[in-house]
């Protein structure tokens, strides 16, 4: 038996801290958005041997009039090397330009094998549209399902189930958002994806402790409000803590391999989709119950 | 109820018959139903190029026929490279054309930059003699359409012309009466009528048509070269099969891994629940698979994390269910009435997340873009078959398991006997 509400304050400074962590880490880091909603071209070849990334950065800007920004990066499982084009501006680029410049590298640095890995070329209104889209995607279903909260818990007061289950995704985005920001992750779709998929997991979590809150409220008439609270989470504890670990295990599972192979495209999803899971359902079972209890207590003393 | 006791062997034979449908597919003269290798991947798995497709230089938004000009000179480039697997879909609001085709692993030679700079070139129609030189170009049409013969009742493709184009194409059917005049959409031969006399009113008749789809098609061919813009994309991502086809393969081994360890989870802590609820969480992975497979919607990274997303909700809808009939068989139930107030308990819970889910889906699908969509379908086909495995499939099995006597002792469902 854990009293939930008796240790609010602990959980709250937690919250907290990993709040003003992540506040910091805007601040050192800066909110990085990806060129697919800003705009912009990444082209990444493959290559073999030596290359001079000042050769290749000044070849593409010669040929693009476009400064360029060149890196290399090492797979460590494949042992593959690859240079990343970084080009500068939001601006797009024509498939022709890329094409002028792929013959243009390939002809001078022939004995490299340079291989198109990967492109990603972006025009900013474009990637604004689907960054605004996926925006109003993710606004809208939190309304709708703080709505559908509200109205299915209205036995134990429709509003403030809903409003502190705003409060609880709101705290479960905001470490999802962290997780990107502090691991210097550029926002892009999966952001889109794991907030959403995170929504979804942690209004699970609250609304399973709720529909027992709801069960157990006509037996705790006689009983304090915090005792209905922590027994309610405290019976369905075992239901929040296993399926956290099937979930978080199987996720945690997905990302070690998509490090040890070094796949980009799964270590920026699954990666913050694991810290997200973990605070979907520390924020319901820690933070969402004692602030019920809060809610109920000031309204009572409102009331008297 | 005697009959009741073996039906849990039914629904498991059933459940591992889906499995292997969907694992293998199958195919069998008729019979056909696509299996998990046929699922369609998104570029971003199995590689590939995603373009999409503006008019260059114009002030105003392309009309729908231009668009579907467009689109067909798309089509018939794509044919000529040999690219059949795509998607081209028109965006009328933005004026725009999005196309992606996989790029398929061996193609060593194929070069994607080029393949979608040459897309967008202004589609070049051209009139030639046999010899091959051009004599009329295809902005000098000015519109084609499809008519009915009144004589023969064959369909025909009738040609205008403007003022120069009646000019040269006068003095080519002069020129060429008894031959052939060979129409071209860029090398691609369209049309290679029989010039019968000198055609000067501007007009031209191409009979000979064997259907009306013939004729039709024919007759957008020579309007989308008569388009007035060329096609631009500033906007294009490519993705080898290499770097697309490892991430596929990451992903399914750490899927299958993920699954395992999830059912041994399951097996250890709920014991005879627990293999319903494996059982359970096959079926709802092996129709979802099906639900991508059948009607071959495209599967993208986005799509996954709406698979893993409602296959946790199926995790969890066992997890509670499971949690309330050991807390009922703890209060001191019978096996039979716990089980009943279990499932009956646990459905508000189970009902209202995964009606969120699907809701929130649902509004994904009609304000999402691109690879949301993938999401919010599989998001959606999970969380409706978390209710019939999850809640239906799995009571019938637990029901039924129940009634055998050797599956009754408390301990097989997790919960230590009472000394």
């Amino acid at each position: 038996m854990i009293k939930f509400y008796e240790k609010r304050k602990i959980f709250f400074a937690i919250s907290l801290t990993i709040m003003l962590i992540g506040i910091v880490s805007i601040f050192i880091n800066g909110v990085n958005l990806s060129i697919q909603f800003k705009g912009g071209a990444i082209i990444k070849y493959t290559f073999t041997g030596d290359l001079d990334l000042e050769a290749v950065s000044d070849t593409a800007s010669t040929v693009l009039n476009r400064n360029t920004e060149v890196q290399i990066t090492e797979d460590l499982a494949t042992k593959t090397k690859k240079i990343a084009l970084n080009l500068s501006g939001n601006s797009g680029l024509d498939a022709n330009e890329q094409e002028k410049l792929d013959a243009a590298l390939k002809a001078k640095f022939a004995s490299a094998n340079l291989q198109l890995s990967e492109s990603n070329v972006v025009q900013p209104f474009i990637g604004k549209r689907f960054m605004i889209n996926g925006m109003i995607a993710i606004v809208l279903s939190a309304v709708f399902i703080i709505l559908y909260v509200g109205f299915r818990f209205k036995k134990i007061s429709g509003v403030s189930a809903g409003v502190i289950g705003l409060i609880a995704l709101f705290h479960d985005c905001l470490i999802v958002f962290f997780t990107f920001t502090l691991f210097k992750i550029p926002i892009n779709d999966s952001f889109i994806a794991v907030t959403l998929t995170i929504i979804g997991y942690s209004i699970n979590d609250t609304i399973v402790i709720y529909d027992r809150i709801r069960e157990n409220a006509p037996l705790y008439t006689k009983k304090p409000y915090e005792q209905l609270i922590n027994d309610s989470i405290n019976q369905t504890l075992a239901r929040s803590i296993n399926t956290s670990v099937a979930t978080t295990a199987s996720i945690l599972i997905v990302c070690i391999f998509a490090f040890i192979y070094n796949i980009d495209s799964i270590k920026t999803f699954a990666f913050p989709m694991l810290l997200g899971i973990i605070s979907g359902c520390y924020s319901t079972v820690c933070l969402a119950g004692p602030m019920m209890v809060m809610w109920h207590k000031k309204k009572e003393k409102l009331a008297a | 109820m005697r009959n009741n006791k073996h039906i849990f062997i039914v629904v498991m034979l059933i459940i591992i018959s889906i499995a292997l449908i969907s694992f293998f597919g199958i195919n069998a003269g008729p019979i056909q139903i696509k299996g998990m290798q046929n699922i369609r991947f998104g570029i971003d798995i199995r590689g590939g190029v995603e373009a999409i497709f503006e008019p260059k230089d114009l002030d105003r938004l392309p009309t729908d026929t231009e668009l579907e000009s467009a689109r067909i000179i798309m089509e018939s480039r794509l044919d000529a490279q040999n690219i059949l697997d795509r998607e081209i879909t028109i965006d009328k609001n933005n004026g725009q054309i999005l196309i992606r085709f996989p790029w398929k692993s061996g193609e060593i030679d194929f070069n994607p930059q080029k393949a979608i700079a040459e897309l967008g070139e202004t589609a070049r129609l051209t009139f030639r003699d046999p010899d091959g030189n051009i004599l009329v170009e295809g902005k000098d049409v000015k519109e084609s359409i499809v008519q009915m013969d009144s004589k023969t009742n064959q369909p025909v493709v009738t040609l205008a012309f403007n003022d120069e184009g009646a000019k040269l194409f006068a003095d080519a059917t002069e020129k060429l009466v008894g031959q052939r005049l060979s129409i071209y959409m860029d090398e691609t031969l369209l049309s290679s009528p029989n010039v019968n006399e000198k055609i000067s009113g501007g007009e031209a008749i191409i009979s000979n048509m064997n259907s009306i789809e013939e004729a039709k098609n024919l007759s957008e061919k020579i309007n989308s070269g008569a388009l007035p813009f060329s096609l631009v994309t500033k906007n294009h991502s490519t993705i080898t099969p290499t770097l697309g086809g490892g991430a596929l393969d990451v992903m399914i081994k750490a899927g299958i891994i993920a699954f395992l360890f999830v059912c041994l989870f399951m097996l250890i802590y709920y014991r005879i629940l627990g293999v319903v609820a494996c059982f359970a969480l096959l079926l709802q992975m092996s129709v979802q698979l099906l639900a991508l497979s059948i009607p071959q919607i495209t599967l993208t990274l986005p799509g996954i994390a709406g698979i893993i997303l409602s296959i946790g909700m199926g995790v969890d809808a066992n997890v509670i269910i499971s949690e309330r009939i050991k807390e009922e068989i703890r209060g001191g139930k019978s096996l039979g009435s716990s089980i009943d107030t279990g499932y009956h308990k646990a459905f508000s819970a189970v009902f209202d997340g995964n009606i969120t889910c699907i809701a929130t889906s649902i509004i994904l699908m009609i304000f999402g873009t691109g690879s949301m969509l993938s999401f919010a379908y599989t998001l959606m086909i999970g969380c409706i078959l978390n209710f019939i495995s999850g809640v239906t499939a799995s009571r019938i099995m637990t029901k039924s398991l129940s009634k055998n006597d050797m599956f009754r002792k408390k301990s097989l469902y997790g919960v230590k006997e009472a000394i």
